[in-house]
This record gives C-alpha cells, structure tokens and sequence, in this order.
C-alpha cells in the first residue's frame, strides 16, 4: 500500500481531514468517547494509506458498527435526536473510514462530512462558528474534488483554489437563495427539544429564601426601537404577574377568570422589536403596558403579560406596540378584587397590624399609598443582594427585624401592606433598565436586571405601579447594578465596567451578534415578506417571491454561464511582441517579409542594402532579440525606448528615387 | 431495449454532427451533459439538507445548503467549460496485428491559459485513458484499441469526456472519425519456411542436420522446428536457442499462398504473417506471392509493413484497389 500514487494519498488525507474536522464540529454535543473514537478511526485510515497498518476485516468492522449502534442507543435511548444522530453519524463515518479505499467509498465518507457539517448548523447558529463552518465547506469541497479524482496529478494549492473559487461563485446564489427561497412557518415534525434547564423568568418569587441574589450578567433580550426610545425610568419589562401570598411566597394562579379592564393609552406609543435569547420559557417580557403584539402562539393575558403558548426552546423575535401611561375608567370585578385583596389570616400578623392601622389613619387610598411609601423610605431600610433569610412569617420579619432585601423583598411586603389596608394589589416580576448599546441601536437586558414591583388598585385610575424599591435606593433605576453595588459582579464584569474602551469592544461585539441572531439566524418567512415590501412590492405574498427568486437566480445564472462560457483566445502579443510585429509589418512594406520560420535575427540576415534604414532595422531586429531572449527582462523604459525607436523609424523609398530617376 | 434506444442515440447523434475532419475544436453545439450517478447521490443530499434546513427553520443550515447547490450549478459549468474550446488536433496510429491492442495517439491542444485536468477518452472498444492539457499547451494521450480480427479497423466513435472539477456533473462529446488502423493476421502456425526462393514449392522441411553449417544462435520464437533448437545448450542450462544457418542466412525465400494446402485462408495469412515477422526481425529478404498479388522479393522494415498490409486487406474491397 505505500507504493500508491501521491495524488491517491493526498485524497485520502483531504478525505480524512474533512471527516475529523465535521467531527469536530460536534465537540460538546456529543460524548467525548465519540469524538475520540473517530480520532482514532482517523488516524488508522492515514496509517493505512502510508502501509503503517493494515485496515481491520469485515468481521470486525460488522461487530463495531454493531456494538457502537447499540452503545448510542443505550445511552440517548434513540436514534432519531440531534444529538443521537450526530453521535451516530460520527461513528459510522469512523467505520466507513476504515474501508474507504474506493473512489465510491470515498465519496460516501466526504458525503458524511457533508451532512455532519448540517447537524453542526442545526445544533449551533453562533456567529463564532459560522467562518468555521465556511471552512468545514471548502475543505469538505477539496475533499470532494480528491475523491473524484484520485489520479489527478494536482497539487494540493491548486485543488483548494479551484474549490475556493467555486464557492466564490456560489456564494452569492447561496445569499440570493438565502434572501428568497419561500420558507415553511411551520414544520414537519420536530426533533425533541433537549432538556434543559428553563431560565426564564418563574412564576413563583419567595424572597425570604434567597440569601444571595444571582447576579449573572447573560443576555436576555435586546430590544430596538422604531421611533423614540423609553427614558431609564419607564424602562420596565413585564413579566409574570403573582397574585397569590400565601406568607411566605408569591404564586401566579391563572389569571384567566378575571376579566381584562378597559385601557385607555396615553401618550407616546413605542414600537419596538424584541429578541429573546433561547429557552426563555413561557413568559415573554414586554415595555409595560403592552397594547398589541405580532407574534404566533402568544396572547396578552388579563393582567397584561404576553405568554406563549409553548416554552421557547429557540431564540425568538416578537414585535410590539407598548405605552408606559394608561388609565382605566373601568371598575375593577368583585372576584378580582377578592382576589387581590386576600391575605391569609394569622400569618405575618405584626405587618398586618400596621397596615389596619395606617390605613385607618389616612383619609382615602392615595394617602394610604403615600403613608407606606413614606414608611419605605424613612424606615432605614438597606438595598442588598445577600439579604439575610427569612422566617416562615416573611414580612414581619423583614419589615421589623432584617431591613435589608432587594426587590423581591420591598414588592412583598409593599403589596402584603396595600392587601392588608384593603387595597388589591399585585406583585409584577420582570426586568427593568437596560444598557444601551449605542453601536447596534438597542437596548439589551440581563439577567441581572431582573426586577419586581407592585401594581395597586385605584379607582378611576386603573392598575397604577409602584416600586417600593426606586424609594428605598432609588439610584437602582437610573444605574446599572454595578454602580450601586460594587462589590457585585464577577471579576471580568466589572473590569468591563471600568474601562470604557473595553466595555466598547464589548458592546461592538455584542452589537454583531445581535445582529447576527436577528437579520441571519431569524430570517423567515415574515422577514422575506418585510424585504419585498421595502423594494416596493405593494401586498407581497408566495407569488412576489417566487417571480423575484426566478429573476435573480436567472440573472445569476446569466453571469456564470457568462463568466464560463468565454471561450478566451489566447493571450494575445504582448507589448514588445506588438512592436516588434508592427516592424515586421514596415519591413514587409518595402522589401521581403518575415517568413513564418525565420526569427528576428535570421530575418535581418535577409535585409540586404547598405542603406541607414536597412541598418537600423537590422540594428532594431537584433535589439529584438536581445530584449525578447536576454537573461534580463525588459524594463518599462526599454520597452518604451524600443517602441519609440519602431514608430520613428522610416522606410527607404527606392520606388520613388527610381521614378525621379527616369 | 436499451441497447436499441443507444443504437438509435447513437445513429441520431452521427447524424446530427457528421463526419469530423481533424483538427476539431470543440463547440458547444456538440457538447452534452449530465450528472452522475455521483451528482445524483450529491442531489438527494442537498434535498435532505433543505427539507432537514426548512423543517427546523435553520437558517444556517439552509444557507449552507443553498452554498452546495450553488457549487453544484458552478460545477456543471465548470465541467462544460473544461472541454468547451479544446482541441483535438491530430490522430496518429500504429498498425497492429490481430488479438493485440492498436495504439491510438491523440493530440489535444489547449489554447487557454488554464489548465484542463481529467479529460478522459474512450470508444468501442478503447479503454478511458486520462490526460490533462496544460495551459497553452498540448498533451497526447495514448490510447489501446482491442483489435480482434485482422484487416481495416475503423476507429467507430471515440467519447472525450470530463467530469472535473467535483465529478458531480460528466460533460462528453462524440468525435467520428473515418479513421482505421490496420490489422495484421495474428501471426501463428508451425509449418517451416520455406527454403529458397522459387526452388522449394514443396512441404518438405528443412533438413539440414549438418552441425557444421550452423553459424550462430539465437532466441527461440514460435514456429521454429523443434529439430533447430539447441537441445544441447538447453541441456547444460542455456535458455531455448535456435541454430541459424549460414547457408539458409543469405538465401531469399517466396512466401506463396498457394503451397499452404490444408489450411483455410485466415489460417494461410497467419503463416505467412510468422514467416514474414521472423524473417524481417533476422534481416532476411524475402517475397510474397497472393493469388492476385505478387511482392517482389525485398528486405526492410518499410517491405514488412507492405506486406503485412497486403495480408491484413486480404480479400477486401480496398485490397483490390
């Protein structure tokens, strides 16, 4: 086997180096073993090719593919997954190697690079993987033409510029294609989402049983906005709306036997448009109070959280219309009065005191609201993230003993004191701020902008939110966490927040993914039709778009077909052959010419005549050759000098002289 | 069935492009092309990519397929252009002898400046040989027709084709040429040659056991009588060597047709075509009578071609000419 041709080597280490490298691609998503199994395979085909190794028998390679079929199974208990499949793909690649001596076994092999390169797309769309994917390509491609090939005496530089151009060319069909192929809304069937954990926003909050709040600094939404952006202190993202207290935690019941209160809304109406980062569960945020929203599967429940149907396992992008001022004329329903007036009895029994008492003492429920605010704020109450934890009896003991709390804390017990007056009152979990990204024009959301308020009742008002928070640190509203509370954060966060250049590479990088997660990964059917609209297509529809898709590609098809179908003569003289042809051309004007055969230097030997001209052209003849053959090449100057030296030489005119003569 | 629809392709296709006259630079009137069966598997895969791509609104994975479909269409133009403007410039053959391979040289020129790589060439016949042209440049592929049966054998079509760059897509064109190669008779037969020239009309074998008259040896081939070789030699380990004779050396012998009684003429031509191919290789002139033709007696390399040639048109249309 080592005697095989280079070019058959040099198929099967392109061949190799596009299985190993689709393998690769999948490191993270499937076991370790897997990967390592294929590294191995890997290795012993390229040993083989060099006649190191032998490659194993039938019998061997039936009883693997037998063995590693059973172990996948037994360990994803499917085959059909993502990950099972990729898992189960790499390995069979890794048998196929071992036989792969063929051309048609070769072709299967960068067939399966191929398809691993797909898995690879399904598993991750980052935008970091993507140029790798576009080299997973090109080397899958140069693998191709190898293995079609084995005998092509190519050099390895050559074969990846040939197939570098030809993605070169395909690259802008693949972008047309991209841009206006239809696409599915929906799809035919569904791999089973992987079971990971929810890190959305929950429906239940018991702050007494967190001593340390979280304070992770991941994404999760960016919104843009069309139009007027929402100042820092209207910035608040609705989220799950808790009414149950049962003393201890807050609960979401479902909301669905309220019925909605009219709303009036006031002022500035912002359009925006969100992107939600993957598995963000159920609850979707949305600028509080949301009026409309343009998204499948979703509804504005009667306590204005936009839900859906299904927890999203993907990243999503929703469109919304949200006014931060409403009024509601509207009477609140005896049941959802009840309902948001409950407390349990003999539970938090101190702070229920307190209520009845303030209560009894201000004149009507602004007054009230007024009094517990001013409480909040005069009470010495410390905003903290490692509060300390609660008693079964959470808010008596925060509101009498503890003191110091962070959102969840001061929205508790805010809305047990509202309850206990006989104001309804709810507790809204959900974000609030952002930091502005200046480079891609949006605001993105974190983790540790997570937030929760109160919204109480008041007649002839509607729902009207208070945060007891803002009153008690009320720099929480208008900075970022990290300027409140230094000591929050981890080490790389905050050296993010100290240099201001880094924090701008930070934002610019954050601004191409962005970027890259809406216009790229969520390009769909709505996007396509939002595209023909902005070229002026009036009711853009399936039609629309196919007779666009048919031009474009038709006009693609055009310039290939252009760009290849020349049939391009040969290059053409050069500079100095043109000169030299157009004195061969003079010479043939008043005296013999150049025979096909003859060379510059046998031609002036057939230029006879003693005359200045003849001499000269002998001479330019001569300079011909020199410039043509010489060790040097001809510089620009004596190109231009021999050039000069052509047109300015003039033919003897014997014929003229002759007729003067007679 | 299918064969039939070939013959029917086949006659179609003659029709349509006629006769070639060489040089032949390919146009594209003349140039056909399909996928492969390689093509088609890369086609089912690029269908299972977009469904898996459309199913799961990935975006990614459908732009990467839609990058291999582009590469797919690239390719079938890169493989029509691969052929596109090639010329074939020249056909040279060797005559061979029957049950032996002619060789066919084919020279293609490449005018362009780029490289044609995996330009293969086949026919009826013909085995595919590879070749590529250098940019500007010419190359001669060597080509090994089966040659069966002696006399004229006409080179029927010859296929360029291409499947470069990715073999997904196989560009071919059909060249008829009415070009033929010369088959010999196979030389065979045990008959011994005939003495000297004119003299000896008889069947008679040579017998000279005079060890005297012996003057060299040499390698033993088909058709020497067993009573030349030196058994002798053999004996104390030489290869199989023949006794030549001086006297037999300088004597010019008639190869005629007519005294090979017994044997059918196929099998007349092939004794021939041994004592002539013997003979020539040992520098010995000779004559060859056919019934119609006689060959004066000669020596030479250009004297065994004719007549070879005159044994290979034996009895055909172009012989009597």
């Amino acid at each position: 086997m080592s005697d095989r041709p280079a070019s058959q080597q040099r198929a099967t280490h392109w061949m190799v180096g596009a299985y190993v490298m689709g393998a690769l691609l999948h490191l993270g998503q499937v076991p370790l073993w897997v990967i390592v199994l294929a590294c191995s395979g890997a290795a012993w085909a390229l040993a083989a090719a060099h006649g190191r190794a032998r490659l194993p028998g039938r019998i061997f390679k039936v009883s693997l593919t037998v063995a590693l079929t059973g172990t996948v199974l037994a360990m994803f208990h499917t085959l059909n997954g993502l990950n099972a499949g990729s898992a189960l793909l790499v390995l069979m690649g890794a048998i196929k190697l071992l036989e792969a001596t063929t051309r048609r076994d070769r072709l299967i092999v960068v067939g399966v690079a191929f398809y691993l390169l797909l898995a690879a797309c399904l598993a991750s769309q980052e935008l970091l993987r993507a140029p790798l994917y576009l080299l997973q390509a090109w080397v899958c491609c140069t693998a191709l033409l190898y293995a079609a090939h084995p005998d092509a005496p190519l050099p390895s530089r050559l074969a990846g510029r040939i197939s570098a151009r030809s993605l070169g060319f395909a690259l802008p069909l693949a972008l047309l294609l991209f841009a206006l192929f239809p696409r599915l809304s929906g799809s035919f069937w569904s791999l089973g989402a992987a079971n990971q954990a929810q890190t959305g926003l929950s429906d239940t909050m018991s702050p007494g049983s967190i001593s340390e709040l979280s304070n992770s600094t991941d994404p999760v939404f960016r919104a843009w906005f069309a139009g007027p952006v929402p100042p820092p202190q209207q910035r608040y993202w609705r989220g799950p709306v808790l009414h149950d207290f049962d003393g201890y935690s807050w609960t979401r019941t479902n909301g669905d036997n309220f019925h909605s209160e009219a709303l009036m809304y006031l002022g500035q109406a912002y359009h925006y448009q969100i992107r939600l980062e993957p598995d963000s569960g159920p609850w979707w945020p949305a600028l509080d109070t949301v009026q409309s929203v343009d998204a499948r599967g979703t509804r504005i429940t009667a306590d204005r959280q936009l839900q859906a149907f299904r927890p999203a396992h993907d990243a999503v992008t929703y469109f919304a219309v949200s006014y931060t001022t409403t009024v509601s004329a509207d009477t609140l329903s005896r049941i959802a009065r009840q309902f948001d007036t409950h407390v349990v009895t003999g539970r938090n029994p101190r702070s229920q005191a307190l209520a009845r008492h303030m209560r009894a003492s201000a004149p009507d429920v602004p007054a009230y609201i007024n009094s517990v605010v001013a409480l909040f704020r005069d009470g010495h109450f410390e905003y903290t993230l490692t509060p300390p934890l609660l008693d079964l009896d959470s808010v008596d003991d925060f509101l009498f003993n503890t003191r110091r709390g962070f959102c969840g804390h001061f929205a508790s017990a805010f809305a047990l004191l509202m309850r206990a007056g006989g104001v309804p009152a709810r507790v809204v979990t959900g974000y609030q701020g952002g930091e502005w990204n200046p480079i891609g024009g949006y605001l993105l959301i974190r983790r540790s902008d997570a937030h929760a308020w109160v919204e109480v009742w008041e007649d002839g008002r509607g729902w009207v939110r208070v945060d007891p928070t803002a009153v008690v640190a009320p720099e929480r509203l208008r900075r970022g966490i990290l300027d409140l509370l230094p000591s929050a954060g981890s080490v790389p966060e905050r050296l993010l927040h100290d240099f201001s250049w880094l924090q701008q590479g930070h934002q610019a990088w954050d601004a191409l993914n962005a970027w890259w997660g809406t216009q790229v990964v969520a390009y769909n059917y709505s996007s396509q039709l939002r595209v023909l609209e902005s070229l002026g297509f009036g009711s853009p529809g399936w039609q629309q778009l196919g007779w666009l898709l048919a031009g474009a590609l038709t006009l693609w098809l055009l310039i290939i077909s252009w760009q290849f179908g020349r049939v391009g003569p040969a290059r053409g003289p050069d500079r100095l052959a043109r000169a030299y042809l157009r004195l061969c051309a003079r010479l043939a004007r008043c005296g013999p010419p150049r025979q096909p055969h003859q060379g510059p230097l046998a031609y002036a030997a057939t230029l006879g005549g003693s005359s200045e001209p003849a001499a000269q052209a002998r001479e330019l003849l001569h300079l011909y050759a020199q410039l043509r053959y010489g060790s040097d090449t001809p510089s620009a100057a004596q190109l231009r000098e021999f050039e000069r030296r052509v047109s300015r030489w003039r033919a003897p005119r014997p014929r003229a002289r002759a007729s003067r003569e007679t | 069935m299918r064969a039939f629809m070939q013959r029917r392709m086949a006659a179609w296709i003659r029709r349509r492009q006629g006769v070639d006259v060489l040089p032949v630079t390919l146009q594209r009137r003349r140039l056909y092309i399909l996928p492969t069966r390689a093509g088609v598997a890369f086609g089912v895969l690029l269908l299972l990519m977009l469904i898996a791509g459309l199913n799961y609104a990935n975006s990614l994975a459908l732009l990467v397929t839609f990058l291999l479909a582009g590469l797919a269409l690239v390719a079938m133009h890169s493989c029509h252009r691969n052929l596109l403007g090639l010329t074939v410039a020249e056909l040279s053959s060797a005559d061979s002898f029957a049950g032996e391979h002619a060789e066919l040289r084919l020279r293609l020129a490449n005018s362009r400046a780029q490289l044609r790589p995996g330009i293969e060439i086949d026919g009826a016949g013909i085995a595919a040989v590879a070749g590529t042209a250098p940019a500007n440049g010419e190359v001669v592929v060597s080509l090994r027709m089966a040659a069966p049966r002696r006399g004229l054998l006409p080179i029927g079509r010859l296929r360029i084709m291409s499947t470069w760059p990715f073999g997904l897509f196989r560009a071919w064109t059909w060249l008829h040429l009415a070009h033929s190669v010369t088959v010999y008779p196979r030389p065979a037969g045990q008959r011994p040659m005939p003495m000297a020239a004119g003299a000896n009309r008889g069947t008679a074998p040579r017998e000279s056991g005079d060890i005297d008259e012996w003057a060299t040896l040499r390698a033993f081939r088909d058709g020497d009588s067993p009573r030349q070789v030196a058994w002798k030699a053999y004996a104390r380990g030489a290869p199989l060597l023949v006794k030549e004779y001086t006297a037999s050396g300088s004597a010019e012998r008639l190869f005629d047709f007519a005294t090979l009684a017994g044997l059918d003429t196929e099998q007349r031509l092939s004794q021939l075509a041994r004592w002539i191919v013997n003979c020539a290789s040992d520098g010995e002139g000779f004559g060859v009578r056919l019934p119609q033709q006689l060959i004066e007696l000669d020596q030479g390399m250009v004297h065994r071609q004719r007549c070879l040639r005159a044994l290979a048109l034996f009895g055909s249309e172009s012989a009597r000419q």
